[in-house]
């Protein structure tokens, strides 16, 4: 009796989960599987092409220290990214979760919410139309200012990370104020009640608690910047060459995919071991 | 409705044996409490009537009917949950409406039972409300309508009253068996809390650690209880003895024992049967012994007197009139009738 | 009184955010309006952008074929994820902890990558670039995010009315119709919206898998950037941000995070 309960219900199971998990399958994991196994060949196996295994799409990475450099160019800039994100958007989180209530928090949070959802191409664009020489800040400065300035930030790495910041601001602060938001007052009112100070109270109450919080939106934003390549290229131009635009090339001009298919799981690596090394505190944040 | 009868009922959770070899009878109409701590089987016992659990092994029979290889739908049940599990989607009558409906009765039909439900309950007027728009009360008084609606042949009550306070909870017992009286349906009902279980039930069945360790009507379990946890969990207890060890070091002749005591048996003595005099009382066939007073705890018509009696704590509980005016620390005899000493057999 | 201060400097930092975060957004609208080309100042009303649109064939093709895939990987994706849901809610079974882990993959790996390696893999199947790959790859996109804010609703959902129903006789059908799907079915809605809008936002992956000539809004919207920039681009711009987010406003209503309501 119990048996058939036990077989009737592995199959509800089984019909329920098994039309997702395929999906996910064919769609992410094989195709992850076949990159690897791509990027072990000397050609691409279609057609004609001659082709045999090789580890040389590996060895060029090593050999030339070009996309090294290009990758540790990533990382930089991810890492600059995380930490302006950081610093700008956990106060703005603080502000929201604690010093504003009703319905006018859900109102501003829903607002600063909304970018992040909406098409991050259109908005990188919007940062051209502002930079650009000539553009919109430069005309607005010189209207305020008494003095003429030349303000063309287009095609320099600070328009990229500016983009970057304003694609990726709302993941911190989403975090940042789900943590926050989980800090039960009381704490904070017991925290004074014992004479300490505000500072204390961030230093030893609030940050220590929404820790978690803050290093899952540093690993969602680290780890989407260390391979952008549609931002760098359209704010950066020339300077905004980056390791993902050299995989999106070797893709779409070089065509040289086993290349790419090596390049990208060289990322792959790298990001799987910040999400490794995350993973222990971003479990905590889950809870 | 219909008597349930448990036989033998036992019950793994991996290796944790929930229910062993659980035997105990409902007959037809009766009130029953299954009473025990956390963890002590008495919701899992609840749960394989119902149907949400299937046993190992033993027999369950709902009136002349084997259930155990039924599904709980299919058991003609009326249960009410803890949290009263109303759906937030529907209003009161549709929540009442809803073991109706299944059961396909017709729209007539429905509303009229539907109506004549929510009347017995005292909620005629609020049909169309939504759950979350009623009190605690109301809320237990629509879970309750809902069980019965459909005339089930038992109604099975997990803790239904723990969610509310301590007055509405009193309302509720009265009403509800008041309800469960006029219906005269069989029902089963689980709680923790033991001053319930002996004000509403016919029988008590008390379980510890998933075996049921007594089972009988109120009086009979809480005046012999089968061993000294039950002895303590159905209310406080002086201790005398524990397994003929005396726990008092004095001589025992002042304790006068019912014929036929065991001499490995635990002695104790109800709080409210101990009575509190200075002067030692003269009547022979009284137990008595001499105590200090340490405290005495006002509340009202009643009084609670933390005694120190050879280097034990009593408690005795009596009207505030009936307890001399004494210091604190003032020495008292305490005495009781020989019947109301509590024999535990050893070993039970 | 510094308490005060404190929190007007917070509110005036989360005015500036907000600026920040919109000012460009706006500017960028107000330009599709302009009738320079140059996008030249001073402003002079014009919607001679739109009306441009409105004759560009390429465009209107590639905004109804973003569209149509949304529209369909938000059907397959909300079926699959919700029916996903509701089975990890219900039962317990070993596994159960991996398969919810293994909904990270897709959304913690950069596109970059997923998007390449299904080109690859579409590739090696002969499937090749084009509209199917384009939504295949979607809904897996789509797909953890359905299961995430479905599984978010349903973690609220009192496990005892399932029981109550059944104790007053309703069978497994009656008590997924009447009881639970009534329950989730803000979350289905919400994670529905929420497919809709990372398919119609998407770009990386789409980038990697439609066809040249045969693309979808943002990547038609890329590639004629790189030609230059033109008012038209703001004018469709603009009509895509808008979209997406009043989708989002509206999803906003049926999920309920950030409220506590």
């Amino acid at each position: 009796m119990s048996n058939v309960l036990a077989n009737q219900e592995r199959l509800k199971i089984f019909g329920l989960l098994s039309p997702a998990y395929l999906w996910l399958t064919v769609a992410i994991f094989l195709p992850l599987s076949a990159m690897l196994y791509f990027s072990f060949l000397s050609d691409v196996p279609f057609g004609d092409a001659e082709w045999t295994y090789t580890a040389n799409n590996y060895r060029a990475f090593f050999q030339t220290s070009t996309y090294a450099t290009l990758l540790w160019k990533s990382l930089k800039l991810g890492l600059m990214v995380t930490c302006i994100s950081l610093l700008v958007g956990f106060p703005c989180a603080y502000v929201l979760a604690k010093a504003i209530k009703g319905r006018s928090r859900e109102a501003l949070f829903l607002l600063v919410i909304l970018p992040f959802w909406s098409n991050s191409l259109v908005r990188i664009f919007s940062w051209a139309i502002v930079l650009r020489g000539n553009g919109v800040l430069e005309l607005g400065l010189n209207a305020i200012l008494p003095f003429e300035v030349d303000v063309n930030l287009m095609f320099t790495t600070p328009a990229i990370v500016i983009g970057l910041v304003h694609s990726y601001l709302p993941y911190v602060i989403l975090t940042s104020y789900l943590a926050l938001q989980a800090i039960d007052d009381n704490l904070i009112d017991a925290a004074r009640s014992m004479g300490a100070n505000k500072l204390t109270i961030l230093w030893r109450i609030i940050l220590p608690l929404s820790l978690p919080g803050l290093l899952a939106g540093a690993v969602l934003i680290f780890v989407p910047v260390v391979g952008s390549f549609m931002e760098p290229r359209i704010l950066g131009g020339r300077v905004g060459t980056y390791f993902g635009t050299v995989i999106e090339d070797q893709f779409v001009a070089v065509f040289n995919w086993p290349l790419g298919a090596a390049l990208s799981f060289i990322l792959l690596a790298v990001v799987l071991l910040i999400l490794a090394v995350a993973s222990p505190v971003l479990k905590r944040a889950q809870t | 409705m219909a008597e349930v009868s448990v036989q033998n009922v036992t019950k793994h959770f991996g290796t944790l044996k929930a229910l062993n070899n659980v035997t105990m009878d409902f007959p037809d109409g009766g009130f029953f409490a299954l009473l025990g701590p956390s963890g002590s089987g008495k919701t899992t016992l609840l749960r394989a009537i119902a149907g949400f659990i299937f046993t190992d092994g033993g027999s369950i029979r709902i009136g002349d009917k084997s259930v155990e290889h039924i599904p709980v739908e299919k058991r003609d049940i009326g249960m009410m949950f803890q949290n009263y599990a109303l759906f937030p989607n529907m209003t009161v009558a549709d929540n009442v409406g809803f073991g109706l409906r299944v059961r396909k009765v017709g729209a007539d039909e429905e509303r009229r039972r539907v109506g004549e439900a929510l009347e017995l309950v005292q909620l005629g007027q609020h049909g169309d409300r939504k759950p979350h728009q009623l009190s605690g009360g109301q809320r237990q008084r629509v879970a309750l309508a809902r069980a019965m609606v459909t005339n089930p042949k038992v109604l099975l009550l997990d803790e239904p009253l723990s969610a509310l306070d301590k007055a509405l909870r009193v309302d509720m017992q009265i009403e509800l068996k008041r309800i469960q009286r006029e219906i005269g349906i069989t029902t089963i009902f689980v709680t923790h809390d033991q001053e319930e279980a002996l004000t509403l039930s016919d029988k008590i069945g008390i379980l510890k650690n998933g075996t049921m360790i007594q089972a009988g009507p109120p009086r009979e379990v809480y005046s012999n209880p089968a061993d000294v946890f039950t002895a303590e969990f159905l209310g406080e207890a002086n201790f005398l003895s524990k397994d003929g060890k005396g726990v008092l070091g004095l001589d025992a002749a002042s304790i006068k024992l019912p014929a036929g005591t065991g001499t490995n048996a635990t002695l104790a003595v109800r709080p409210e049967s101990m009575s509190i005099t200075v002067d030692e009382p003269q009547q022979d066939d009284m137990s008595k012994l001499p105590a200090t007073l340490e405290r005495r705890i006002f509340a009202g018509a009643m009084a609670t007197c933390i005694l120190n009696c050879d280097g034990q704590v009593f408690k005795v509980i009596a009207r505030d009139q009936d307890i001399p005016e004494l210091k604190e620390g003032g020495q008292v005899w305490l005495s009781w009738k020989p019947e109301k000493t509590i024999v535990v057999p050893s070993g039970g | 009184m510094s308490g005060r201060f404190l929190t007007l400097l917070g509110k005036t930092w989360l005015g500036l955010i907000l600026f920040f975060l919109y000012a460009p957004i706006i500017v960028m609208a107000f330009m599709s309006f302009n009738a320079s080309q140059y996008y030249q100042l001073p402003f002079e009303f014009s919607l001679k952008w739109y009306q441009d649109l409105a004759g560009n064939d390429e465009i209107i093709a590639a905004a109804t074929r973003s569209v149509l895939i949304a529209l369909v990987t938000t059907v397959i994706a909300t079926i699959l994820g919700t029916a996903a849901s509701v089975a990890l809610f219900r039962f317990e079974f070993r596994g159960k902890r991996f398969l919810q882990v293994m909904l990270f993959p897709p959304i913690a790996i950069p596109w970059l990558i997923t998007g390449t390696a299904m080109l690859i893999f579409f590739f090696g199947v002969g499937l090749g670039r084009g509209t199917p790959s384009v939504i295949i790859g979607h809904v897996a996109l789509a797909l953890p995010y359905v299961i995430v804010v479905v599984s978010a609703r349903l973690a609220t959902f009192d496990a005892t009315l399932e029981e109550a129903a059944r104790s007053l006789g309703a069978d497994a059908w009656t008590v997924t119709r009447r009881v639970t799907l009534p329950w989730i079915s803000s979350g289905v809605i919400a994670g529905a919206l929420f497919a809709f809008a990372v398919s119609f936002d998407q770009f990386v992956v789409s980038y990697f898998l439609s066809e040249p000539g045969d693309s979808t809004l943002p990547v038609l919207i890329y590639t004629s950037i790189r030609k230059g920039f033109t008012p038209e681009i703001n004018a469709i711009s603009t009509i895509i941000i808008v979209v997406s987010m009043a989708v989002m406003l509206f999803a906003a209503r049926f999920s309920n995070f950030g409220g506590e309501r």
